[in-house]
């Protein structure tokens, strides 16, 4: 093979190499290895207390794997200033407490924090990018507003816009759809799978609805609690077994025009 | 006196009036505005640093070093010129107690450090009414004016100038991460943020200043809870326009405060920390009052 084609493989992605990961004595992940490939949009499923925010977390370098690393196009992300990883590698987390007022817009603007100087304000240009993002997060009547007195789901909205601001190529989602009416969960999946499929985009979300994964997901990470994992595309995976396996109840398959429905049997 | 003898007396440092200006008012006004400003930037920082927007700077324990190490010294009989120096040293002392004490071996932790904080604060009290109750009766009432804060010993403060210069420079070039930092730690990591220092950092130069406003004039309080959190609400939560603003706010409501304790009940001078408080109680249980209002 060619070495620069080799090396070219190495880029534009995140990796976990032979992590063993673990909260409190409960083993998450045992041997993962992982690529997030630019281009995949992956859903990450799992029951309460799985370790699924314990694993973005890790992937966001926020804690440390008790073996293995993560490497962020070749190199370890705890070699990598938190700048330098905050331009690549975005999270967007479960909650969303804002204490402080501050206005909706001037939140949305520290995502622009990785990018300036230290001395340097943000300019027209990072304005503009505020302003898009808050638009497209349908926040363009709320700009002015304090962000302490939101409703949940606008919150929600404001944080997603930040991490749009912040436009890191890899996105890490803890239940992005949290607090969301109907419309803007279908709004949100669809702006991530959009970002993701881009040139170098990448994103994994941590999700509860087995069926926003099965429309908007290229792949799923499946992880069962006890450290075992699994790993494949929608089509593999996606099914009564494994979904019955991962979550101990019985769930059963529609068919929908818009592709295959899952619901769980009640006792 | 009318506006023509304030310029003559400002022109001519050598006649009565000149040198009562340049000699006395002025310099205990410097005092009051550069005690006010420190207090009010450190209540800024301390506030980002507890994640709270109630925080104060006495909240984890630096004035009580304070007042302990220069009440001792009242009570041993040492020269009130020694009175700055011993508070100094005592706040430094319980400064670097908090910070060794909290920063353990695990990582950063607000929760730890306020513990920290709040219990060595409390040892300090217990202290504080020890020397008190062993004190005599003649220095007991310059122990309760400096509890209460008073810039009765004030001179020209120009060190606590340059502290304050120097930490405010530090603090604007870090604003934007306070900014950040605001949003929660982990937020602030996730955005580029390295916290662990930056926290450690505000920890040191709140307490530093502090430190310095407390050897000046004592405690005085509701300077560092009031004043930063007004500018906030009148001006919003940028560091880069709050902590310019909070200062100078800080500097001119402790000048309003001595002034109205020199002459209120004239020639009887109050602690000017009983003025601030009692500025300050009502007018916070309005703005809190007002808050509940708008949440």
């Amino acid at each position: 093979m060619n070495p620069l084609a080799m090396n070219h493989s190495a880029m534009n992605r995140l990796a976990c190499r032979g992590l063993d990961l673990s909260i409190g004595g409960v083993s998450i992940v045992r041997e993962f290895n992982f690529t997030l490939e630019p281009g995949s949009f992956w859903g990450l499923l799992g029951a309460n207390g799985s370790g699924k925010t314990t694993l973005l977390k890790c992937l966001a370098g926020l804690r440390a794997p008790d073996v293995g690393q993560v490497v962020l196009d070749g190199i370890s992300i705890d070699e990598l200033p938190r700048r330098v990883l905050a331009r690549h590698i975005g999270m967007l987390q479960q909650h969303t407490a804002y204490v402080f007022d501050s206005s909706v817009l001037q939140t949305a603007l520290t995502g622009r924090h990785p990018h300036l100087g230290y001395w340097q304000r943000e300019g027209r240009e990072d304005i503009g990018k505020a302003i898009a993002a808050l638009n497209a997060a349908d926040l363009s009547g709320l700009t002015e507003r304090s962000v302490t007195g939101l409703s949940g789901g606008e919150a929600r909205r404001v944080a997603f816009a930040t991490l749009l601001v912040q436009e890191p190529r890899i996105m890490l989602l803890d239940e992005p759809t949290n607090h969301l009416d109907l419309r803007h969960q279908v709004w949100i999946m669809g702006m991530i799978r959009a970002l993701s499929v881009q040139a170098e985009g990448a994103a994994i979300a941590a999700l509860h609805d087995v069926n926003l994964a099965a429309r908007y997901c290229s792949h799923v990470l499946m992880l069962f609690g006890n450290g075992e994992w699994t790993a494949g595309t929608i089509g593999e995976l996606l099914n009564e077994t494994s979904l019955e396996r991962l979550y101990g109840c019985a769930v059963r398959k529609l068919e929908s025009p818009d592709g295959p429905c899952f619901y769980p049997l009640t006792h | 006196m009318t506006l023509d003898q304030w310029a003559q007396a400002l022109l001519h440092p050598g006649a009565d009036q000149g040198d009562l200006l340049w000699r006395l008012r002025l310099p205990r006004a410097l005092s009051a505005w550069t005690v006010g400003a420190l207090l009010s930037l450190s209540g800024c920082l301390m506030q980002v640093l507890l994640r709270n927007p109630l925080a104060d700077p006495y909240i984890l324990g630096v004035s009580g070093g304070a007042a302990f190490a220069s009440l001792l010294g009242m009570t041993a009989g040492v020269a009130s010129a020694f009175t700055p120096l011993l508070a100094l040293s005592g706040s430094l002392v319980s400064i670097l107690l908090v910070f060794g004490l909290a920063r353990g071996e695990g990582p950063w932790s607000t929760t730890r450090l306020l513990l920290t904080g709040v219990v060595t604060a409390s040892g300090w009290a217990a202290l504080i009414s020890l020397v008190l109750s062993l004190g005599n009766d003649s220095s007991l009432r310059g122990m309760l004016f400096w509890l209460m804060g008073d810039l009765g010993y004030a001179t020209t403060p120009s060190w606590a100038l340059l502290v304050l210069a120097l930490v405010f420079l530090i603090c604007l070039g870090l604003a934007r991460s306070l900014n950040v930092l605001a949003m929660g730690e982990t937020t602030a990591r996730l955005l580029g943020e390295p916290t662990q220092r930056l926290l450690w950092l505000i920890y040191l130069l709140a307490s530093v200043l502090t430190a310095s406003a407390v050897s000046i004039a004592g405690n005085i309080g509701f300077v560092g809870l009031i004043v930063p959190h007004l500018t906030r609400l009148l001006l919003g939560s940028d560091h880069r326009m709050l902590l310019p603003a909070a200062t100078l706010f800080g500097g001119i409501f402790l000048v309003i405060s001595d002034t109205l304790a020199r002459t209120v009940m004239a020639p009887e001078q109050l602690p000017v920390g009983v003025i601030t408080a009692l500025l300050g109680v009502p007018l916070f249980l309005l703005l809190l009052n007002r808050a509940k209002l708008k949440l």
